[in-house]
């Protein structure tokens, strides 16, 4: 689900671009934040809180509530709402605190 | 008492109260307008001729019972929001009052509602049956609320419940409920960091920027202090996520 008509705000849409999410391929456009593209491809749950585990999903949109946090290419705790998509991401979803690699 | 508390006496509304047998028989409009004030819309807008005309324009509205069917156009019509229809007959044990409500939200149809008397007393529960707002009521919408017969002349108002319970999570990230902060202002922790520390609430990763201001919010219900009065909880740095990398590639270090 996407908002295609809008009465004040236009959308440019980058190119097509396929991404992964917990191993499922899906396709999105380069350079929107990777939460709405898993939005409008019908993701809702992206993570579950860590004391209760509730389903979390996307909450504020805009990088203030830290509810969307994910792996990304391998990173943990990246604010999926605010973070461009680019091609062949792999997006891991993050349940607790995360791991960092030692390089 | 009306002039200083705006809630009429009993005397007045027992002089407007329609007759136990005109009750019986369905549907009427009851004119709570107790002052001789310059005003007419409930004698013009009647399709039934059912006020009798006002031959001084500051003459108090009366309706006659016979010709009243109760329709309810003059409700949205009194610019004093006066006038109610009550109908005894709407079901065994209840009455339906058709009132005016000027706030928001409006109630949804079939949802209940806390009745409240004319100085806003809570009185009953009462359904709200339906909401009528079209554009020739002018933004003055009526509920119809079903309420016990026996206070068909009680309830003027209503209350929709806080749509905030116990359970309502207020912090989000640290997952504590209204009930718990609730229970600690009740206790007196009455500060946004004294909640802080002893609740964790505000310690997730948004730092408090959801939670900090509903908090506030309810420490002032509960405690009627005023929020501009209240101290600010401590912001520390960053008051956003950033990655340690940008501080460490900040132009200071560069130089060195």
């Amino acid at each position: 689900m996407r908002i295609e008509k809008h009465p004040i705000l236009t959308f440019e849409k980058g190119e097509t671009v396929t991404f992964t999410y917990n191993g499922t391929v899906y396709s999105g456009f380069k350079g929107e934040p990777i939460a709405s593209a898993l939005h409008a491809n019908g993701v809702r749950t992206l993570g579950h809180t860590h004391d209760k585990h509730r389903p979390r999903g996307l909450y504020c949109a805009i990088g203030n509530c830290s509810s969307c946090l994910a792996t990304v290419n391998g990173k943990p705790n990246v604010r999926i709402c605010v973070e461009p998509l680019t091609k062949g991401m792999v997006v891991t979803q993050q349940n607790g605190r995360g791991v960092l690699k030692n390089d | 008492m009306l002039e200083k508390t705006g809630i009429a006496t009993v005397e007045q509304i027992e002089s407007v109260t329609p007759s136990a047998e005109r009750r019986g028989k369905g549907a009427i409009a009851v004119c709570e307008c107790f002052q001789n004030i310059p005003c007419n819309p409930c004698y013009t807008s009647c399709k039934f001729n059912a006020m009798k005309p006002l031959i001084d324009i500051n003459d108090r509205p009366e309706v006659n019972p016979d010709k009243c069917t109760g329709c309810g156009i003059c409700i949205s019509n009194c610019p004093g929001l006066a006038i109610f229809v009550i109908d005894e007959t709407y079901s065994e044990t209840e009455a339906l009052v058709k009132l005016p409500y000027e706030f928001l939200p409006l109630p949804e149809d079939g949802t209940f509602v806390t009745g409240t008397d004319r100085a806003g007393k809570a009185v009953c529960r009462a359904k709200v049956v339906k909401v009528l707002n079209t554009p020739a009521q002018d933004k003055t919408p009526v509920v119809w609320l079903a309420v016990p017969k026996e206070l068909s002349m009680t309830v003027r108002c209503f209350k929709i419940d806080d749509i905030y319970s116990d359970n309502t999570y207020l912090c989000r990230c640290e997952e504590v409920t209204l009930g718990e902060i609730r229970e600690l202002i009740r206790k007196g922790y009455t500060s946004v960091d004294e909640i802080k520390r002893i609740s964790r609430a505000g310690m997730g990763p948004c730092q408090g920027k959801t939670c900090r201001q509903l908090i506030m919010n309810e420490i002032s219900k509960m405690t009627g202090e005023k929020i501009q009065d209240m101290p600010v909880s401590t912001f520390r740095p960053p008051v956003k996520p950033i990655k340690l990398g940008m501080l460490a590639q900040s132009e200071d270090n560069d130089d060195e």
